[in-house]
């Protein structure tokens, strides 16, 4: 255990270190324009990360072992379906996260 | 400046309208956030700190991964140095979300610093897919937003730590509600976009990374990865000519054709107020002419 004054200081460097992340490309481009490049990647950078974050959600997924990560793709695939189907994200995401918790608790893919 | 503008434009009714357009488009983050905050509180509870700490880390850090690192680092009496570091690394990411909303952000006002402070990967997600309602304050939604997902998270942890040990509901599996809300904003994104290329390279970087970098850095190295792929792209296919685009080729412009449309359009917009400023004096002599002739 740490004393309170000590567990403070690294709570606020923590702070500081992600505030720093957060607010270093508003200060870098403050005073300067930013460079042509960025302003014509700028709108595709949305989609991109937006589509790592969910590839980012298989990151801890074992693929070689049971089940093999199709409680996960399944889930995704009925999400994806039937956002593309009805465009109601609310139906959407709970449908599919409903599906998942089921999944994995009952261990449907148990017999793989 | 702007801010002040606005505050007078719209009444209480559509503020009011607009926090709950927010509450909605929140309520999956909220489904997230709750279990997930609540497992940092539960962790932070087990290794020992009140839970007044839970509180202020997640007001004043506000990280969901960093939270946890952190308290991973303060079980192994990390230094300063490294907590600093680690974190630093870990949240370098968000550089890059701020790259993308240099334009989006130029015009919120007094919010910005705050909506930059509680810029977490979700309401990122939000802010870059959901539009604002019409009629409504954008930097009053953003706002909304921002806060709401920011104080599910204070929630989620401060419960954790207060009562996490004591629950026994099975919750196993709702975090993948911040999952399906990224596959439902990806494909949003997808009908909304021109072009397939980010698309593209994020299922190129992403499986690459998945397969080749740890879990905890395969976030940022793909990111960094899709952005320089992006930009190469851009490089080799922003210098050849435009041809699908008949007005660039018959004016001859071609090396960067949305710029020169926006100067085109930019330079119509000054020709229009010069001549408006060139009547003004007119009209208003003529006005000040009726208004004598009415006296």
């Amino acid at each position: 255990m740490i004393g309170t004054v000590h567990l403070l200081i690294i709570i606020a460097v923590v702070a500081l270190a992600t505030f720093a992340t957060r607010v270093f490309p508003f200060i870098c481009f403050k005073s300067r324009a930013p460079p042509e490049i960025l302003s014509v990647i700028e709108k595709n950078l949305p989609p991109m990360i937006l589509l790592l974050l969910v590839i980012y959600c298989l990151k801890d997924v074992r693929w070689l072992a049971a089940p093999y990560g199709l409680p996960e793709l399944f889930s995704i695939g009925v999400v994806a379906g039937l956002h593309v189907w009805k465009r109601n994200a609310m139906l959407s995401i709970f449908v599919g996260t409903g599906l998942y918790m089921a999944l994995v608790q009952l261990d449907v893919f148990s017999f793989l | 400046m702007q801010e002040k503008n606005t505050g007078s434009r719209y009444t209480p009714d559509q503020h009011e309208k607009l926090f709950i357009t927010s509450l909605k488009t929140t309520i999956p983050v909220f489904l997230g956030y709750i279990p997930l905050g609540m497992a940092f509180g539960l962790l932070l509870d087990q290794a020992g700190y009140p839970w007044v700490y839970a509180l202020i880390m997640s007001i004043f850090i506000y990280a969901g991964a960093g939270q946890f690192v952190a308290v991973a680092l303060l079980a192994a009496g990390a230094g300063l140095a490294e907590f600093a570091v680690a974190t630093l690394l870990l949240n370098l990411r968000h550089s890059f979300y701020g790259l993308s909303l240099l334009t989006k952000f130029s015009d919120v006002g007094k919010v910005k610093p705050y909506l930059i402070f509680a810029l977490t990967d979700e309401t990122y997600a939000l802010l870059t897919t959901t539009e604002v309602p019409k009629g409504g304050s954008k930097a009053r939604f953003y706002f909304y937003i921002t806060a709401l997902d920011h104080l599910y998270w204070i929630t989620g942890s401060v419960l954790g730590a207060v009562l996490g040990s004591m629950l026994t509901v099975n919750l196993e599996g709702l975090d993948f509600v911040l999952a399906a809300l990224f596959v439902v904003l990806t494909i949003e994104q997808y009908f909304h976009s021109k072009t397939r290329l980010p698309f593209q390279v994020a299922l190129g970087t992403g499986t690459l990374s998945l397969v080749l970098f740890s879990p905890d850095n395969m976030l940022l190295l793909s990111i960094i990865l899709g952005t320089l792929a992006l930009i190469g792209h851009e490089k080799i296919s922003g210098a050849k000519p435009d041809l699908k685009n008949p007005v660039f080729k018959k004016t001859g412009l071609s090396a960067r054709p949305a710029e020169n449309l926006k100067f085109e359009t930019e330079k119509a917009i000054e020709q229009e107020i010069e001549k408006e400023q060139k009547q003004n004096p007119e009209e208003e002599k003529n006005q000040k002419q009726n208004k004598e002739k009415r006296s």
